[in-house]
């Protein structure tokens, strides 16, 4: 396949990569086409080291960081988000937590002040910790009000016996609730440290004058005991699962999960792939058939990300009309015989490298995503994986992605899941957001 | 490589060409990837369509890449995909949207596609049937969202049988009631070059690229276009409510009343109040502090009457999403937040922090190519001018307290508004 770009480090040109005395590490990236930096602080905790009975507090933590320190009042954070006409969010997942900022080039700075203070100097009110707790709670709630939110929460549930991955990030609400300040507040003097985290800034700026503005504020952060999770290991899968889960909706919707490798793994190349060839477009191979000729389902996904942790390889649908879910499950195993046998095309392992090299370009426009890619890779798995990525990819062969959907795809290691109407009774067809009423006044 | 065109804070050199048919045709270079983006907009929506045939300009205008005189529906996503760009269709209220990211040297490609799907769409019968029932579908398992049942009896509310009442990819019986016929014609009515816009940012000259465009455009034909006749909505002076039971979670509470246009003068003073009240950074607007930071009501909630402002009215908005037993609260919460507004003057302080948020951060609406192509479409569409982006600045800081309470009182009520509220049987526990 020839290239659209001359290297495959697009991604990485440029990048400046600063490990501090504390094991901060600190990446950079200029780009000097928009006169804004995003500053983006990544730690290596998410709901993957969190223990049972303790589940959500990487969560918990992440909202507990917009209230404030010693030095940063209450509201603070944000008041001074506003002033500074910038932007603010934070996000948790299994393998990290991040938050950033984004502000115009001239007072970029404030970012750093911010978080190298709140990195160390989180003040935990037991008052404000009892409030935040019930938005955290109806945070939880309006994923369970998610048909999808609901069914990939039993699905994942079940897909892993130990692993951590197992639990909602958001954490079971029976956790939530009986959350307390002692504990979470030892959970952060574990896990935030600047040896646990990474420095992610791209943007309007020279790089030696942002790498000393961040030691500046950074350096004076001791670094802490290297931070220890005793993380359960999943045993194999010895045959299928199944579970119906049961919820108001009667709409059929399936979601299946295959264990998959973990990032970098030398399969997971061919897999990203795969899930590429099964239903990236209108050309896609499930898209196709169940879209287009079988008319089953309003939409078909599958879905492989980058994990730091053996993760799911996941494919939902939901179907239509009088289809039933056993047809859509039928049409999805079959097709991925097919290509385990074989069954694939030069033409389809080609349109797939295309579209993610494609993507890959497409997709890194702004200083947010830039932070976002160097951040993520770093705390995942190291820049190296970007680096060789495109070039990993491009050398597949049709032989394997066949070979990974026969490994990986297959009966024996999967999971599925599907939602079963529980009988509850609203208004539903009655109520008048849905039929078209001829003489409504 | 060369960094040129779009620097944020400063306006975009907009090229601007048109074609002799009427179609015009907006660039702007940028060249800091090597990538274009591509918007076409045809000024036909929802707003075009009979009630009876509800959900019509969507479904158009997702059956426009379902087969050209020239290309089956399979070919032109392979074309497309294969060297791995992507042309997606869509439809609104006001507008139908065609969007194509490509790399640059796939240019010519995405714009012969994208003149083909415009000027030469088939619908063909078995597309129709498949989109049909695709559709009822979705809109069946959109009903199972407390949040989307929420929003469509909210419009209901607020704009009666004004087409903005009605959810803008129909009802079942509207949807299955759309024939051919109607595909067709609703497409020989509206979809003219003189009813288009071509927005274009990347790397690209508007040299590099007439040449195809004057290949793939030239033959569309102009046309006389019919206008939207329908009478404008007016403003609710009663209360209404409606609730309905929805197994749920959560309640989902919509409060508020009809808006205003995009093009009302006070809009700038809006925003400001909007920023103040219910949309600022991070939870510091007013309604977010209180109902989420104090009072742990919720994990969502907002408030605004600028995000939804279009060639017609659009509504204020105050969203709250609680736990049912915090109804009686929450809708207090919301409605004591607008009576404050209304009432008390917000302080020196709250205008210049609201002021600088607003001034600092709508650059990053400008970012990608994407950004400025859909803001060219903007521009084009609401006459604000390619210099927008210096304006903008003025037009916020020249908003004084004075005009925030003026606006206040004039746009806002907190007694005259619709409320719906979607989840558990919360009637008894509603006042």
């Amino acid at each position: 396949m020839s290239s659209a770009i001359s290297s495959s480090t697009f991604a990485t040109e440029g990048v400046r990569r600063t490990v501090l005395d504390n094991g901060l590490v600190v990446l950079t990236k200029e780009m000097r086409s928009s006169p804004i930096v995003t500053t983006m602080v990544w730690y290596r905790v998410g709901s993957r080291n969190e223990e049972a009975g303790q589940t959500g507090k990487s969560h918990f933590l992440e909202h507990m960081l917009f209230k404030g320190t010693e030095r940063f009042k209450k509201g603070q954070i944000d008041l001074l988000t506003l002033k500074n006409g910038g932007g603010n969010n934070a996000f948790t997942s299994h393998d990290f937590t991040a938050y950033y900022f984004s502000f115009a080039s001239d007072r970029w700075q404030v970012a750093l002040d911010i978080e190298a203070d709140r990195m160390v100097n989180c003040v935990f009110d037991p008052l404000e910790f009892e409030a935040e707790k019930k938005v955290v709670i109806e945070e939880l709630k309006t994923g369970l009000d998610n048909p999808w939110g609901i069914l990939m929460q039993e699905l994942d549930a079940a897909a892993y016996k130990l692993h951590p991955y197992r639990n909602p990030v958001v954490g079971w609400l029976a956790d939530v609730e009986s959350a307390t300040t002692g504990e979470q507040q030892a959970y952060y003097r574990k896990y935030y440290q600047p040896n646990n985290a990474v420095l992610a800034l791209a943007g309007d700026f020279d790089s030696d004058e942002a790498v000393a503005a961040a030691a500046r504020r950074f350096s004076r952060i001791p670094a802490g005991p290297e931070p220890v999770s005793k993380i359960l290991q999943e045993p194999p899968q010895r045959g299928e699962r199944r579970l119906a889960v049961r919820w108001r909706s009667k709409v059929p919707r399936i979601a299946i999960a295959y264990h998959a490798p973990a990032i970098a793994d030398s399969d997971s190349y061919a897999l990203q792939v795969l899930a590429v060839i099964l239903s990236e477009g209108k050309a896609s191979r499930l898209y196709q058939r169940m879209v287009e000729r079988e008319r089953s389902v309003t939409f078909v996904n599958a879905d492989y990300g980058e994990s730091k942790d053996s993760t799911l390889f996941h494919i939902r649908a939901e179907a239509r009309g009088a289809h039933t879910r056993e047809e859509v499950e039928t049409a999805i195993f079959d097709e991925l015989e097919r290509i385990a046998a074989g069954e694939v095309t030069l033409r389809e392992v080609d349109r797939a490298k295309r579209q993610i090299e494609a993507h890959y370009i497409l997709s890194r426009e702004r200083t947010l995503d830039q932070a976002m890619l160097l951040g993520q890779m770093e705390t995942l798995g190291g820049l190296d994986y970007i680096e060789t990525y495109l070039d990993r990819i491009g050398s597949l062969t049709v032989e394997d992605v066949a070979r990974v959907c026969g490994a990986y795809l297959q009966e024996d290691n999967r999971t599925v899941a599907y939602l079963v109407p529980d009988g509850a009774a609203g208004d539903d067809e009655n109520n008048e957001a849905g039929p078209f009423e001829e003489d409504e006044e | 490589m060369s960094v040129s065109g779009v620097r944020l804070g400063r306006a975009p050199a907009v090229h601007e060409r048109v074609l002799d048919n009427g179609l015009k045709v907006l660039l702007v270079e940028n060249r800091t990837i090597p990538s274009v983006s591509i918007h076409a907009s045809v000024f036909a929506g929802s707003r075009h369509e009979r009630k009876e045939k509800a959900g019509l300009a969507i479904m158009a205008s997702r059956l426009l890449d379902e087969g050209t005189t020239r290309r089956t529906s399979l070919e032109i996503a392979e074309a497309i995909e294969s060297v791995g760009g992507a042309i997606d269709t869509d439809g609104s209220y006001e507008r139908t949207m065609l969007s194509s990211s490509v790399l640059t040297k796939d240019v010519g490609l995405a714009i012969d596609l994208a003149a083909d799907i415009l000027i030469n769409p088939q619908f063909p019968e078995d597309a129709i049937a498949k989109e049909q029932e695709r559709t009822i579908a979705e809109i069946a398992s959109a009903m199972d969202r407390p949040q989307v049942v929420a929003g469509w009896a909210f419009n209901k509310l607020i704009y009666g049988r004004h087409p903005l009442g009605r959810p803008t990819h129909g009802y079942r019986e509207t949807v299955a009631a759309i024939t051919r016929d109607d595909l067709v014609e609703f497409h020989d009515r509206h979809f003219a070059p003189n009813n288009a816009l071509l927005s274009i940012v990347g790397d690209v000259t508007i040299d590099e690229i007439w040449p195809d465009i004057q290949r793939h455009f030239s033959s569309w034909k102009p046309k006389t276009i019919p206008t939207a006749r329908h009478a404008r909505p007016v403003r609710q002076k009663d209360k209404r409510e409606k609730r309905i039971v929805m197994p749920a979670e959560q309640v989902n509470i919509y409060l508020g009343h009809l808006g205003i246009e995009r093009g009302n003068p006070d809009y700038y003073a809006l925003q400001t109040l909007d920023t103040i009240l219910g949309s600022g950074a991070g939870f510091t607007a007013r309604i977010p502090q209180r109902l989420r930071d104090e009072m742990g009501l919720a994990y969502t909630t907002f408030a605004g009457i600028t995000m939804t402002a279009g060639l017609e009215p659009g509504k204020f908005i105050a969203f709250i999403g609680t736990s049912p037993e915090n109804t009686a609260l929450a809708i207090e919460g919301l409605l004591g937040e607008v009576r404050r507004i209304v009432k008390e003057p917000v302080t020196a302080d709250e205008l210049k922090d609201a002021q600088d948020y607003l001034t600092g951060s709508f650059v990053f609406a400008f970012e990608s190519s994407s950004q400025i192509a859909r803001f060219l479409t903007h521009a084009e569409v609401y006459g604000l001018g390619f210099d927008f982006i210096e304006k903008y600045p003025e037009y916020i800081n020249k908003v004084t307290i004075d005009d925030v309470a003026r606006v206040a009182r004039k746009y806002l009520d907190y007694e005259n508004y619709s409320l719906v509220v979607v989840g558990p049987d919360v009637a008894s526990v509603v006042s």
